[in-house]
């Protein structure tokens, strides 16, 4: 009787049984690194803009607040972004001739919102964005003394802006689980509320105060792993701002 | 209309058999119960039927749907992040914050009168409107017809732009050929509705000046003529009553449905409450006679109500006054026993002063005038009601001599003002072939209406919100009209076209301010407080005797109609708005149509069911609808809604119901008697939700009068099982106890005393909640999105056994918010759970749709997405509508997608508001800091929302009544929205 099978069928009936198991798991783990990659989270990826606007050389090379252009930062929901106007508030002084503001100027001119010279295209590009049945609320992490860099990584350093962290949900939940982590008073300057050591710690980069660990951390965007001793006082502020730890993770806090 | 396997015809005599042989309270909700019909059954048996069965599935699909579901069901929530634009500002206005909503005052006039609003704006989009605290005739509350006016803003059918003979033309087209037609004109005609708008009296006038020969033609389909006429009998000058319920102790309705319909209900509701609420200590109540020939919100809430046909009321008031002194000559002593008459002349006198006699705008003039002089003589004048001087509102002409004038060439320039006459008259066909005689014919409107069909013109008008006015409140209070957006669309303020047509352009803003004169800080005051400091009406005075003639009974053979403004649609005004279109209308919950309501008695005479098409023949005019069996009705009477069957006006308002208004006469718009009512044989397709979410009659409703109620406070029925110890659980109740330690726990207390399903509550959840309109087929399927519904039941009420005179409940009903919440658990993927604060979280974004949620709601609150609503509202399919209808969506509030459970979440939007706020001071949320949107609107305050843990807030006060109670509480649900039971009033020697 001839042979069915040539000697190669071994080998190949060995791979399908190896390759059964291992495509679909392979499949599952690269469909789970590329969900929570750069390539779908957009973490650390800068967009074009309609100017390129350097967040590092506005807020610590010239010290100016996060408020004077995200007005609603510390009322409302939404930090705001901002109006022409606010941009010209120094630009018609300042850079007056730069090419890179002629979209600026000419909005201004126009009285329209701001758009891409190349493309057209009106508005920023988004960076970092909840989605749509998420609502999240700005001013209330700022009164709670949630640093900005928290979420918005080492936004103070970066010349064209990226997201700084992925905004998964269990992401958010890790905080809103052990608000402890989160929290802590600047020792060096503990007169501080909550609200104004947010902003406080961007006149201590722009100074080159000395940091401490979470300090720096945060300045660099990285995770930060508090000690127990920072976990103790972190469990302190949460007595005394009353934070009802275990309404934090109900659904409707962020979903409704 | 075509005969439908699910419309099946109910055997009258064997519901009265029925209704006959039920003893002690037994409560039905609809005719079809009573009768278990078929439908019936398959609306108890499944909440919402007519759904495909898996079983009908053979094998091999089943496989192929399953393996296919399964594959890709993980797939659904891979998607790469979209891209998305931040658009600035270029110039921040300075009173926008994003995120936050900007508030403003403003105000709707309505049916001769106006009522005080507060708009909600987000981001310069006005996307809520609720009642002014400030403003008398509203007290924070609203009604239907103030919430769902948001709608109308971005209603995609409104007029967008000057239209000539239907081709697009523009406002300086217009003005260049009116400026040349009207100085030569021979007779120019203005046909404006009621008065309301003080600075449009004005600007009236002055065109009467500047083109002299120019008429004045008054309009409303809805007039309140009769009242006026009645006044000027008794006064001797046109006047209208202003009541104030809350010093009364004894009301006589006389087909005055003044708690939901009449001008001034907002107001008349809240005081009218004040007189209901008992509890242990007061047990002060008032008591309330309603005497009408159809069955109106206010009859819900009498003591004693009895049905009396149109014509016979001016004969009941006759005998009313005869009884109390005010006339000498006796009246129609028949309509009722003497028990009757005595109790209620004893009550009218003992209360004098604290007496109010109410008489509804359909009853003659002379009925109008008797309830003065039986007022007068009671002593009630100046206590519970007085009377104040009309507003100036000449007419020059009446629509007919209009139409002569129109045929004869005596007038050859027609314009119409936010009036309809084509269609809202019995003289609109004349009236339509008369104005196209005219040189010059354009009508000024909202909508291309069927009066802008027959001009030659086509004028859009601006949205209130979109306009500077004023308007004038029952009692002449003014408010100023504020806008809050730039128009959407090419219109005009009416205030300016009536100076442009004058050669001296102006603006509406300036036009206002010149009517009031007031310096700039007055101004800014009126803005804001939304009440102007303005002189209000004038009083009459009420001389101590009212001489009035004789009234009668004008009974004559064969039927009598009524013909009332739709309580959804009003008179057709509102038919293009969706929301009013869905609302279950009071007792019958038909939606999107109107119908011939007929008696019991009358249905079994003509051998009719509901559904089946009759035809109503009054004088020398039929019209032809759908029968509906209305219980409660005077015998003979024939109810008819207006408000339908419009030929024109927009997609969601054509087509639906049938047109009343060539029954109605310019002298008498409210019917008449001699009408013969005829089957055709035919059929037609209802849309009511009375069957809908019927929870089988169990221990629902708890109603008792003062004397049961002073004998068990509770009301609690004896067999009734009521709520079980709380510490029978085989689980641990302390774990849940210690969960919810410290953290405030939100709940919510009904009163069924102070409910009248006027449905404000109902509208006000849609507009709060983005919740969509999904049209009439839809709702016949039982699939209307509604998160708080109105149940209604029919009761016995003694000494009726025809079951013609039924009594009635309404109960809001909304999700509980079950402690134990059924829901819960059978949830597969967690997509509804409980949260610390004690509410029924719903997550949408989890939900799969399985169902099993509302399958396991003893209450049926939940509803469910069966296609996407949202984005596919009824009629407004086209891309174009949709952005439009997107900037009506209240942000805070997730848009819902198809194939997701939604349910009411007690407002939690608005809870996490107040709660940000308070966090960022340190605080608890105080007690009354959130309302939900039901109860801002609820007119008599009935629905009260807070935090049950505080054993001072308002809402632990008010359950701790002995006549609080759970719904179906023996299933150990904990519902944390609980019901005041419902005490009546009745005179004890009244037998019936």
């Amino acid at each position: 009787m001839a042979r069915l099978f040539s000697p190669m069928a071994n080998t190949i009936a060995r791979a399908s049984l190896v390759a059964a198991v291992a495509l679909p798991v392979g499949a599952i783990v690269m469909g789970s690194v590329v969900s929570r990659s750069p390539a779908n989270t957009n973490v650390g990826v800068a967009f074009d803009q309609p100017v390129p606007f350097s967040h590092a050389h506005h807020s610590i090379e010239l010290g100016i607040d996060c408020r004077y252009c995200h007005t609603s930062v510390t009322k409302s929901s939404s930090a705001g972004i901002p109006s022409t106007e606010t941009c010209m508030s120094c630009h018609s002084q300042i850079w007056t001739d730069s090419p890179l503001l002629e979209p600026v100027r000419q909005s201004w001119a126009e009285g329209k919102p701001i758009r891409f010279a190349s493309t057209g295209e009106v508005g920023w590009n988004r960076v970092a964005k909840v989605p749509e049945f998420v609502y999240f609320n700005h001013s209330l992490h700022i009164a709670r003394g949630i640093q900005c860099n928290e979420c918005h990584g080492n936004i103070q350093e970066q010349h064209m802006t990226a997201k700084g962290k992925p905004f998964f949900m269990k992401w958010c939940l890790d905080c809103h689980r052990k608000p402890e982590k989160a929290l802590y008073v600047d020792e060096q300057q503990p007169e501080l509320t909550p609200q104004e050591k947010v902003f406080a710690f961007y006149r201590k980069i722009q100074e080159g105060a000395k940091l401490s660990a979470r300090e720096l951390a945060l300045k660099k965007g990285r995770d930060y792993q508090p000690t127990a001793e920072e976990l103790r006082k972190g469990q302190e502020l949460v007595q005394k701002m009353d934070i009802k730890v275990k309404t934090l993770a109900d659904c409707y806090i962020c979903h409704r | 209309m075509e005969e439908t396997k699910t419309q099946t015809g109910l055997d009258i005599e064997e519901i009265r058999r029925r209704l006959r042989g039920e003893r002690g309270q037994r409560y039905w909700r609809s005719l079809e119960e009573v009768a278990e019909t078929p439908e019936f059954q398959r609306f108890v048996e499944d909440e919402f039927p007519n759904r495909s069965s898996l079983l009908d599935l053979d094998r091999r699909s089943f496989l192929k749907v399953m393996g296919a579901s399964l594959a890709l069901a993980g797939l659904s929530g891979c998607r790469f992040l979209p891209k998305e634009k931040i658009v600035p500002y270029v110039k921040a206005p300075e009173e926008v914050v994003p995120g936050k909503p900007a508030y403003y005052a403003t105000s709707m006039a309505f049916a001769g009168s106006s009522i005080g609003l507060i708009a909600k704006a987000v981001m310069g989009r006005p996307i809520k409107l609720e009642g002014n605290e400030s403003h008398p005739w509203s007290l924070g509350a609203s009604d239907v017809f103030s919430q769902a006016a948001i709608l109308t803003l971005y209603d995609p059918d409104r007029g967008t732009t000057v239209k000539n003979r239907g081709f697009v033309a523009t406002w300086e087209e217009f003005l260049a050929e009116a400026r040349k037609v009207l100085p030569e004109a021979k007779g120019v005609r203005l046909v404006v509705g009621g008065p309301s708008s003080p600075t449009l009296e004005r600007q009236l006038a002055e065109f009467q000046r500047a083109y002299p020969g120019t008429k004045i033609v008054r309009h409303e389909p809805v007039s309140r003529s009769h009242a006026l006429e009645g006044a000027r009998i008794a006064l001797g000058r046109e006047a209208l009553p202003v009541y104030d319920f809350s010093k009364a102790r004894v009301v006589l309705a006389v087909d005055a449905d003044f708690l939901a319909s009449m001008p001034g209900s907002v107001r008349y509701a809240r005081d009218f409450a004040a007189t209901r609420r008992v509890d242990e200590k007061n047990q002060a109540m008032s008591r309330l006679y309603c005497v009408e020939p159809a069955p109106t919100p206010t009859g819900i809430l009498a003591d004693h109500r009895l049905p009396v046909a149109q014509a016979d009321l001016e004969g009941f008031l006759q005998h009313v006054a005869y009884l109390v002194g005010a006339a000498s000559q006796p009246g129609a002593a028949d309509l009722a026993t003497e028990a009757f008459w005595n109790a209620l002349a004893k009550d009218l006198r003992a209360a004098g002063p604290q007496a109010a006699v109410v008489v509804g705008d359909a009853c003659t003039p002379v009925a109008h005038a008797l309830a003065i002089a039986i007022q007068a003589k009671l002593g009630a004048a100046g206590s519970t009601v007085r009377y104040v001087a009309a507003p100036e509102a000449r007419s020059d002409a009446s629509l007919s001599e209009l139409a002569g004038e129109l045929e004869s060439g005596a007038a050859d320039v027609v314009l119409f003002l936010q009036t309809n006459p084509v269609y809202a008259s019995g003289v609109g066909e004349r009236l339509a072939q008369a104005v196209g005689r005219a040189k010059l014919s354009a009508c000024f409107d909202l909508y291309e209406t069927e009066t802008a069909a027959s001009c030659s013109w086509y004028l859009p008008a601006p949205h209130f919100l979109e306009d500077w006015s004023d308007a004038r409140a029952l009692d002449g209070t003014v408010s100023i009209v504020q806008p809050l957006v730039e128009p959407l669309h090419d219109t005009m303020s009416a205030h300016a076209l009536l100076p442009a047509l004058m050669n001296r352009p102006s603006e509406a803003l300036a036009e206002v301010r010149r009517t009031w004169a007031v310096d700039d800080k007055t101004w800014r005051t009126w803005l804001n407080e939304g009440v102007a400091s303005a002189p209000k009406a004038p009083e009459v005075p009420v001389p101590a005797t009212v001489q009035t003639p004789a009234g009668r009974s004008r009974r004559s053979e064969g039927f009598e109609v009524a013909i009332r403004p739709d309580p959804s649609v009003w008179d057709g005004s509102f038919a293009n708005n969706g929301w009013l279109q869905e609302l279950p209308k009071p007792f019958t919950k038909l939606t999107w149509d109107n119908a011939v309501h007929l008696s019991f008695s009358a249905a079994e005479r003509l051998k009719v069911t509901n559904g089946d098409v009759v035809r109503v023949t009054l004088g020398e005019r039929s019209v032809e609808g759908p029968a509906w069996i209305l219980p409660g009705l005077a015998k003979d009477t024939v109810l008819l809604h207006l408000g339908y069957g419009r030929r024109a006006g927009g997609r969601v308002a054509e087509g639906a119901g049938f047109d009343v208004y060539p029954l109605t006469g310019e002298a008498s718009p409210w019917g008449g008697t001699g009408a013969k009512v005829e089957k055709t044989g035919k059929r037609a397709e209802l849309a009511s939700a009375q069957m809908h979410f019927s929870m089988e009659g169990r221990d629902i409703v708890r109603i008792g009068t003062m004397e049961e109620y002073r004998r068990n406070p509770s009301l609690k029925p004896e067999h009734a099982h009521g709520e079980p110890p709380r510490d029978l659980t085989l689980y641990d109740d302390g774990e849940k106890r210690r969960e919810q330690e410290g953290v405030q726990q939100w709940g919510m207390a009904i009163d069924l005393n102070l409910c009248m399903g006027c449905n404000a509550c109902v509208a006000a959840c849609q507009a709060e909640n983005n919740i969509p309109v999904v049209g009439k087929d839809q709702v016949r399927r039982g699939r209307e999105m509604h998160w708080i519904r109105i149940d209604h039941y029919y009761g016995p009420r003694a000494g009726d056994g025809s079951g013609d005179n039924p009594t009635h409940v309404v109960q809001p009903i909304n999700c509980m918010q079950c402690e134990n919440a059924p829901c819960e658990p059978v949830c597969p993927v967690a997509a509804t759970v409980h949260s610390h604060e004690g509410l029924n979280q719903m997550v949408y974004n989890r939900c799969v749709g399985t169902r099993y949620c509302s399958n396991n709601c003893p209450y049926k609150v939940r509803r469910f997405n069966y296609l996407n609503y949202q984005f596919a509202q009824r009629n407004f399919d086209r891309k174009e509508d949709i952005p439009l209808l997107k900037l009506l969506n209240n942000p805070d509030v997730t848009v819902r997608g198809r194939g997701v459970m939604e349910k009411c979440t007690y407002c939690v939007q608005r809870i996490n508001a107040a709660r940000i706020e308070a966090k960022k001071q340190g605080r608890p949320i105080r007690d009354g800091e959130v309302a939900t949107a039901c109860q801002q609107a609820c007119p008599s305050q009935a629905i009260l929302f807070g935090d049950v843990s505080d054993p001072n807030s308002r809402v632990s006060q008010i359950k701790r009544n002995q006549r609080n109670y759970s719904l179906l509480g023996e299933l150990n649900t904990r519902p944390r929205t609980t019901y005041l039971a419902r005490v009546t009033n009745p005179n004890p020697e009244i037998e019936a």
